[in-house]
């Protein structure tokens, strides 16, 4: 660009006109202290600055100013005395505002070879910034790029140790279903062997039931009779009618049992029956048993209602049914 | 209680300015209340949304507090470095919303009244504001259409002569004598008044 098309590119400059291209030439040539244009810009500049002014003036929000004082109070920071901002899109004021008024000593020294020394300087200055930047910056991205190769990596680590514990505790999870599975299996077939043996077992009920139900034999009674330690026994001997006869009685004072085998004695009479005494201050009927013919033993069991006063036994042949006093005579007898 | 004095937003004092650079939030609560109309008409002019005028101009502000120690008084008035910062935010910002325009557009001419409500003046808006809104509002509306218009696309809309001529369907040569001419005609009209007050 000629010295005439820089001139007049001046006020497209102020009024922010000029192509990135175009501004850049222009501030190179305000760089080299060009006092001319130095001097249009700055009256240029202030056009643009007053511009606004032309604007109907409009008011922001009343609450905005409490806003803004709210926000600055909590920036970390007051104001900024030497730190280091970052790069922004568009021009930046100071950059726009570093034409407005520019260093007057170069316009005015009128030195050339000052100048020409000092714009080489800068040239050079320049050049070997970008150069050690760009070298710096190179430096930079390969560091950057091997960290970020190792965070990958390490990454790509992470994940198949992560995939492989994954894995297994799929296969964990599939051996604890089957575990599971076969457990469940299991504990069907027992609850199928607990029904069946329940089933068992109230046969086994039924049948007890049942044997209550028909009596201990007598062989039982005998059984149990002679296990017990303080059992009395009485020896029952035939009296003129039946010399012969004879019997064994045994009792348990405490359960009122009683039991009798008395052999040899003669065959009843039709119409009769042997009926047992005990007699304490007078006889009380104990129970009634038949001799049928061909029989030579028989054996009784009773329980005594009021046994603790009987100090003699005896047996009688009564009517059939029984008296409620002895009536016949007496074929076995015996004391305590 | 005695209220602080009060200057135009054009002519803000630097040192208000360097007490900013301090710490000193009586200091920057000034600064806000001198210049933000100004800022808040320029942000609302550029980017159409009066919410997001405010939002950018919360964010100017808060880049002010954080930046102002890099403000040299021996490169422009505090008015044209707060300008061009806010200017350069939204513009930014209309860049970033990339298919989706202002929502509606003020102008450089005496229409915009119209379009957008005068409240008055601020409360904060001396008579030497007044004065130099007259005086910029005349300078701009005695301006051809066609240069306001170029002027406007290029300033509150940050096209290029390139997309100026574009949009316009015009010849580049066309567009950048229209801001030529028309930034050439401003200068000459508000020339008298900063060099009357010596304000830039």
């Amino acid at each position: 660009m000629t010295h005439e098309e820089l001139e007049e590119a001046v006020p497209l400059y102020a009024a922010g006109a000029l192509e990135r291209t175009e501004r850049q030439a222009f501030e190179a040539h305000l760089l080299s202290g060009c006092a001319a244009c130095h001097a249009a810009l700055k009256e240029y500049q202030s056009v643009a600055a007053l511009l606004p002014f032309g604007l109907s003036p409009v008011q922001p929000p009343r609450s905005l100013k409490a806003k803004t004082m709210a926000s600055r109070n909590l920036l970390p920071v007051a104001p900024e005395s030497s730190a280091k901002e970052p790069p922004r899109p568009s021009l930046e004021p100071g950059e726009w505002m570093n034409h407005l008024f520019p260093p007057i000593a170069p316009a005015r020294s009128g030195s050339l070879p000052w100048v020409i020394g000092f714009a080489s300087l800068l040239v050079l200055g320049g050049a070997g910034y970008l150069g050690w930047n760009y070298v710096t910056q190179l430096s930079s991205d390969s560091i950057k790029l091997e960290q970020f190769s190792a965070r990958l990596q390490e990454q790509s680590v992470k994940l198949a140790s992560v995939q492989r514990e994954l894995a297994e505790r799929e296969r964990t999870l599939f051996e604890l279903r089957e575990d599971m599975h076969k457990r469940t299996l299991d504990f069907a077939e027992l609850k199928d062997q607990i029904i069946q043996r329940e089933a068992e077992l109230d046969d086994l009920h039924n049948q007890l039931a049942a044997t209550s139900k028909r009596g201990r034999t007598i062989q039982d009674e005998l059984a149990v009779l002679l296990r017990v330690p303080d059992i009395q026994a009485v020896s029952l001997a035939g009296g003129d009618m039946a010399k012969g006869a004879g019997g064994v009685l045994l009792f348990d004072s405490r359960t009122q049992k009683l039991w009798l085998y008395a052999v040899n004695l003669p065959e009843c009479p039709t119409g009769t029956t042997y009926q047992l005494w005990a007699i304490g201050d007078k006889p009380t009927s104990v129970g009634t048993f038949h001799m049928d013919s061909g029989e030579t033993a028989h054996m009784l069991v009773k329980r005594l209602p009021d046994f603790s006063k009987a100090k003699q036994f005896a047996i009688s042949l009564e009517p059939a049914g029984g008296r409620p006093q002895p009536t016949g005579t007496v074929y076995l007898k015996g004391s305590l | 209680m005695s209220s602080p004095p009060r200057h135009a937003t054009f002519t803000i004092d630097p040192a208000l300015l360097a007490r900013v650079v301090k710490g000193d939030q009586q200091a920057f609560s000034q600064l806000y209340d001198h210049s933000n109309t100004l800022l808040y008409t320029l942000a609302l002019r550029i980017l159409g949304n009066r919410e997001e005028a405010a939002e950018l101009l919360q964010d100017v502000y808060l880049e002010v507090w954080r930046k102002v120690a890099r403000y040299d008084v021996g490169r422009g008035t505090p008015v044209a470095w707060l300008v061009t910062l806010t200017r350069s935010r939204a513009l930014d910002r209309l860049r970033d919303r990339t298919g989706r325009g202002p929502q509606y557009k003020d102008s450089l001419d005496g229409d915009a009244a119209a379009r957008m409500p005068d409240l008055g003046p601020s409360p904060f808006e001396t008579q030497a504001d007044q004065e130099l809104r007259v005086l910029v509002g005349q300078a701009i509306s005695a301006l051809p259409a066609a240069q306001q218009q170029a002027i406007e696309l290029a300033y509150y809309e940050g096209l290029s002569h390139m997309e100026i001529a574009t949009k316009l369907n015009q010849p580049l040569g066309t567009v950048k004598t229209r801001i030529k001419l028309g930034m050439a005609k401003l200068r000459d009209t508000l020339r008298t008044y900063w060099e009357q007050g010596d304000v830039t």
